[in-house]
């Protein structure tokens, strides 16, 4: 009992939910942007490179212009570039699709650091940009969407389809790589709203910014087994974890102070776990990076 | 479809084939495997392009860029290759590429879903998992897709293969049915019991160019053999068998399918040195689980003897290396890895047999010898044992893989299917070789979906149904009708 | 080995990739062939140049040899970086102590097995579970992370230090150079990693276990068939991977970096994938392909004196991975 007096001490609820809900936003758009693309069959571990790029365009092209549409129009942008170049990697030119995707992460990290290093007065400016709660409205519309679209419509059920077999489906007179276009423009959508917000929260691009949310948001795909709800689940579980790092800051919970490494790094041991104890492969598309 | 050529490549899969099919009728299209029927049907759905030709559709041109547009003009196709996704429900499978509308009303795509499968004498359970249902389900659930898509253009390829005898007979009604009110299809099939009993007219396809085209009332089995194969079919002799003494011992054995279920239910049986027993059986009745068991592939319960030897607990390598082969069921994907060379292959399962292993390392003179037996044994078309697998024709393929089990001195057999694939000239080769391994001392089992051929080569027949295996009698091993009820359990 | 087959299409890639490194260079405000005559006079031409190269060259050639033998397997080690952070932890952590002769030795045989063990759940995770290596391995390789800032600001921590790192190793935990001549050093480690790469050679060229790794990475099933047990085929050569990656973490700790720092990989392991691509089907093009990553990591430090951005290097790293495996590593269409 002592030990919960010593939590409610340490954190306060009203700040909890908000900083859960922002840490969280970037996640679920990052995860459903995931979830667009590998529900289609299109391995993405790319989404780290296109967060990060849509962060750096966003953010610099909304502090060049000081107009909110041009930037998060420029983030979308680049997102939606990097992901149709995903597209044509893996569909046109059949490479691997984790060569593909770990081929541009590279490119984005390097790019980005590039750009911030050449012109570092660009960062100084401030920037114009859209609410938070835009963001957060678009997060959470897009999971109804998404899942709307999956259960009632015949682009979602496409989407399964070729998903789970893109050869059987191409005999239904379905063309896989059509499917996938759309899927991946979603995903370039998703992603670019995602690392707009990213920087629109830190007010600034600033070199490796995303740091790791693009593999949260992975890992929130993964353990969300590719379905909406239970990814928007795991986002804002994950999200949670962030705030209470940063609510706690040093002071105790449950009498032990627990290092702020350890809550960076538990949305990674907690899907570590589930895929190695509950989640097997039976839940993953089936028809993953097949051409 | 008149003068139709279609070259994969450089390889001609059709050559200048007519063909003409009446309304309102069933047309059988024959021929042994790689006689270019398949591709003859694709190119008509649309799913390939002929490279020369005219298809002419009610009298008017037409030509098909894919598929799609097939369907659209009322050309339907149930491939070989079954075409269910097994994570979708039957309703999503059933709809799939022909969806009402960008928005499905699943509710009321159930109860026109409904209204056809009465229509056919079908029942399924709209909301089911694709994944949990038969074989049979499954092709009846592909003649509703094409129905679905308003199909007046039929095409089934080899649609009884997955069929129970009756059942096959009530396919071939519901069919007549259909060309009753006005549609027409087209058959794929090898069986011609089949095509003289339920067919209007047969067109006979080999090596990719037409031999003839007639009613069924004009023509006899024995003559659309012979014309199937291009030469009177030589009658197999068989060599008299003399069991010698038991070599495997298989008691009570149980195997779990994929789904959980007992897909091998108690099964006992024995095989003696010297002979070539056959597994007769509508696929999906066990066959294939009871191999995985007796490879060690697959946990089971029971027992499973060779000779003296306990074989019940052993991994699959202490089976190899007591003498187990096995001619996998998918050449492709379980037999062989199509990337390697020949010689690379031509080792894969016996990589760690006594000759072959050298300390830690592979014997490359002994890896020669066995690449220059492997395809010597079944006279093999090839450049060299460095060319890629993948780079030899299907029927090559097939006798590297079954003269490969035949090495280093086997003591059982395992054959799956191993004709799949290829023409009747390599496969009584290959059972040649697999009778000749067997009267130097070995035995073999194998599994085949084709009764005839069961009937023709071996000296046992057991039949398998519903996991369960019994014993064909003695009396009754010529007994085509006999051993089809014992497959379904009607005997 | 399959000769390639140039098309338009990689054409037409591999000169884009071309245009977007030029395009980088120009960003950046270099000129291109000035940016190329400085790498040429700063780092391929000078002692120190070749020293620097060689030092770049040890780690990727280990990690390119670990992030090889996954992929034969058919596995991604995306997680060699993880594995190279806690061996060299694991090693720096016995290292700052004195164990007489044996301190080498041990912190050796301690790093490689600390990256072993990092990377013995993706094995069992992918064999028994079915969990896809590439996920367990970005998460592993972020665990590692955080948990060698947890341990350099705490445990590990030099007190002396206001940075999160450890204490210097003592001279004799050092691993010696072979040559030292003027400004050039080569040492031992070098030779370390490439008996390493000459050992995979022979494993993967002339060993059963070998034949039967291979089979495994190539198809799975037919291999299951042919008798070979997959599943410890693939938690052993995980295992193996993650060992080799811990060892060339031990070896940076022991011969370069002589102590543990937050960041001490700056991306190594992402590297070694282009080190193993590149390599393509012969473990002998590892120690090319190696030396090849090796030049390209001094040539962007080079460039970034002057004042081209060392993000340059991960440019690279895209546009070579990329070009490089549209010419392999294509996932053919499955035909009948």
């Amino acid at each position: 009992m002592i030990d919960l007096t010593y939590l409610v001490a340490a954190i306060s609820f009203g700040s909890l939910l908000t900083s859960t809900l922002t840490f969280s936003a970037p996640l679920i758009l990052g995860a459903l942007g995931g979830l667009c693309s590998e529900r289609s069959g299109v391995i993405n571990i790319g989404l780290e490179g296109k967060m990060l790029a849509a962060a750096c365009a966003t953010g610099y092209i909304a502090q060049a212009s000081q107009d909110p549409v041009l930037g998060l129009t420029a983030g979308i942008l680049v997102a939606t570039l990097l992901a149709m170049l995903h597209w044509t990697l893996t569909q046109t030119y059949r490479i691997d699709h984790i060569i593909s995707g770990m081929g541009i992460n590279a490119l984005c990290a390097g790019g980005t650091s590039l750009i911030s290093k050449t012109f570092p007065e660009l960062g100084s400016k401030q920037m114009a940009a859209f609410s938070i709660y835009v963001y957060w409205l678009c997060a959470w519309t897009a999971v109804i969407a998404i899942w709307w679209i999956l259960k009632s419509t015949r682009g979602g059920l496409r989407l399964y389809a070729v998903g789970n077999d893109p050869d059987k489906s191409r005999q239904m007179g379905i063309k896989p790589g059509k499917v996938r276009l759309q899927a991946l423009l979603g995903t370039g959508l998703l992603t670019g709203l995602a690392g707009a917000l990213i920087v629109t929260n830190a007010g600034s691009f600033s070199d490796g910014m995303t740091s790791g949310r693009g593999y949260i948001a992975l890992a929130a795909l993964i353990l969300g087994g590719w379905r909406p709800w239970p990814t928007l689940i795991a986002a804002v579980l994950f999200g949670l974890f962030d705030s209470l790092q940063l609510q706690l800051q040093g002071q105790p919970l449950f009498g032990q102070v627990i290092p702020g490494e350890f809550w960076q790094a538990l949305p990674y041991l907690v899907t570590l776990v589930a895929l190695a104890g509950i989640a097997g492969k039976s839940r993953a598309p089936a028809g993953l990076g097949k051409p | 479809m008149t003068g139709i050529t279609k070259l994969f490549g450089t390889v001609e899969a059709l050559r200048d084939v007519d063909l003409t099919v009446q309304s309102g009728h069933i047309h059988a299209i024959v021929g042994e495997n790689g006689a270019g029927k398949t591709t003859l049907m694709k190119v008509l759905y649309g799913a390939h392009q002929a490279s020369d030709g005219q298809i002419n559709l009610n009298g008017e041109p037409v030509s098909f860029r894919d598929s799609k547009e097939a369907i659209a003009a009322g050309i339907g196709m149930v491939s070989q290759h079954y075409s269910i996704i097994p994570e979708l429900t039957c309703l999503q499978n059933l709809v799939l590429g022909a969806e009402p509308g960008p928005v499905i009303s699943y509710a009321a795509a159930e109860s026109r879903a409904n209204e056809l499968a009465k229509q056919m004498g079908f029942q399924f359970n709209w909301h089911e998992e694709a994944s949990e249902i038969s074989p049979s389900q499954g092709q009846k659930l592909e003649i509703l897709k094409l129905l679905w898509r308003n199909a007046k253009i039929l095409i089934l390829d080899e649609p009884t293969a997955m069929l129970a005898p009756d059942d096959a007979d009530l396919l071939y009604a519901k069919l007549h049915e259909l060309t009753e009110q006005g549609a027409t299809v087209l058959v794929v099939t090898h069986r011609l019991p089949e095509v003289m009993e339920h067919c209007d007219e047969v067109t006979v396809l080999r090596g990719g160019k037409l031999i003839d085209s007639c009613p069924v009332a004009q023509t006899n089995p024995a003559e659309l053999a012979e014309k199937m194969v291009g030469q009177a079919v030589t009658e197999h002799s068989p060599i008299p068998c003399n069991p010698g003494e038991t070599l495997l011992t298989v008691r009570n054995l149980v195997v779990k399918g994929d789904k959980g279920n007992d897909a091998v239910k108690e099964a006992s049986f024995e095989l003696k040195s010297g002979e070539l027993v056959g597994i007769a059986g509508v696929d999906g009745n066990g066959q294939r689980e009871l191999f995985y068991a007796l490879m060690g592939t697959r946990n089971s319960s029971g027992e499973i003897h060779l000779g003296i030897q306990n074989l019940t607990n052993t991994s699959t390598a202490e089976r190899i290396q007591s003498g187990i082969r096995l001619i996998a069921e998918d050449r492709h994907n379980e037999a062989v890895i199509e990337d390697w060379s020949i010689a690379d292959n031509a080792i894969l399962g016996l990589q760690r047999t006594n000759r072959v292993l050298a300390g830690r390392s592979i014997n490359r003179n002994t890896q020669a010898e066995l690449a220059k037996n492997v395809t010597e044994i079944f006279p093999t078309k090839f450049d060299n044992v460095n060319q890629k697998f993948r780079d030899l024709s299907g029927g090559n393929q097939q006798k590297v893989v079954a003269a490969r089990s035949l090495q280093e001195s086997p003591q059982v057999v395992l054959a799956f299917q191993p004709t799949r694939g290829i023409d009747l000239y390599v496969a009584g080769l290959v059972y040649d070789g697999l009778i000749k391994a067997t009267r130097e001392g070995a035995t073999v089992l194998v599994v085949s979906f084709d009764l005839d051929e069961l009937m023709t080569y071996c000296d046992r027949i057991l039949v398998m149904n519903h996991g369960e295996i019994a014993e064909v009698p003695a009396e009754l091993r010529q007994d085509r009708s006999a051993i089809g009820r014992m497959m379904v359990g009607a005997e | 080995m399959k000769a390639f087959h140039m098309s338009w299409k990689q054409i037409l890639l591999a000169l884009a990739g071309f245009g977007v490194v030029i395009g980088a260079l120009i960003v950046a405000g270099a000129v291109p062939a000035e940016a190329l005559q400085t790498v040429v006079q700063k780092a391929l031409t000078t002692p120190a140049g070749w020293r620097d190269i060689l030092r770049e060259t040890t780690p990727l050639l280990l990690l390119g040899c670990s992030v090889f033998l996954a992929l034969k397997a058919g596995l991604f080690n995306i997680g060699a970086d993880g594995q190279f952070v806690v061996g060299a932890m694991a090693s720096v952590a016995i290292a700052l102590h004195n164990f007489g002769p044996l301190t080498i030795p041990l912190a050796i045989v301690v790093g490689t097995l600390a990256g072993g063990l990092w990377a013995l759940p993706v094995g069992l995770i992918k064999a028994y579970r079915g969990g896809h290596e590439v996920i367990t391995t970005i998460m592993l390789n972020n665990i590692a992370f955080f948990l060698s800032v947890f341990l350099v600001k705490g445990v590990l921590k030099d007190p002396e230090s206001q940075s999160p790192t450890t204490a210097y190793i003592a001279e004799a935990a050092k691993l010696p150079n072979l040559v030292q001549n003027g400004p050039f050093r080569l040492n031992i480690a070098l030779l370390f990693a490439i008996a390493v790469a000459l050992a995979l050679w022979w494993y993967l060229k002339r060993t059963v276990g070998g034949y039967e790794l291979n089979a495994t990475g190539a198809n799975s099933k037919a291999a299951k068939f042919a008798g070979i047990q997959i599943e410890k085929v693939i938690v052993r050569s995980m295992t193996t991977s993650g060992a080799i990656a811990g060892l060339a973490g031990a070896l940076q700790v022991l011969a370069y970096e002589n102590r543990f720092y937050s960041g001490f990989s700056p991306g190594y392991g992402f590297d070694a994938l282009g080190v193993a691509l590149l390599a393509g089907g012969s473990p002998l093009a590892l120690l090319g392909s190696g030396l090849l990553f090796g030049i390209i990591g001094k040539s962007t430090t080079v460039l970034s004196l002057t004042g081209v951005p060392k993000g340059l290097s991960f440019i690279l790293l895209g546009i070579l991975v990329i070009v490089f495996a549209s010419f392999r590593y294509r996932k053919e269409p499955s035909h009948d």
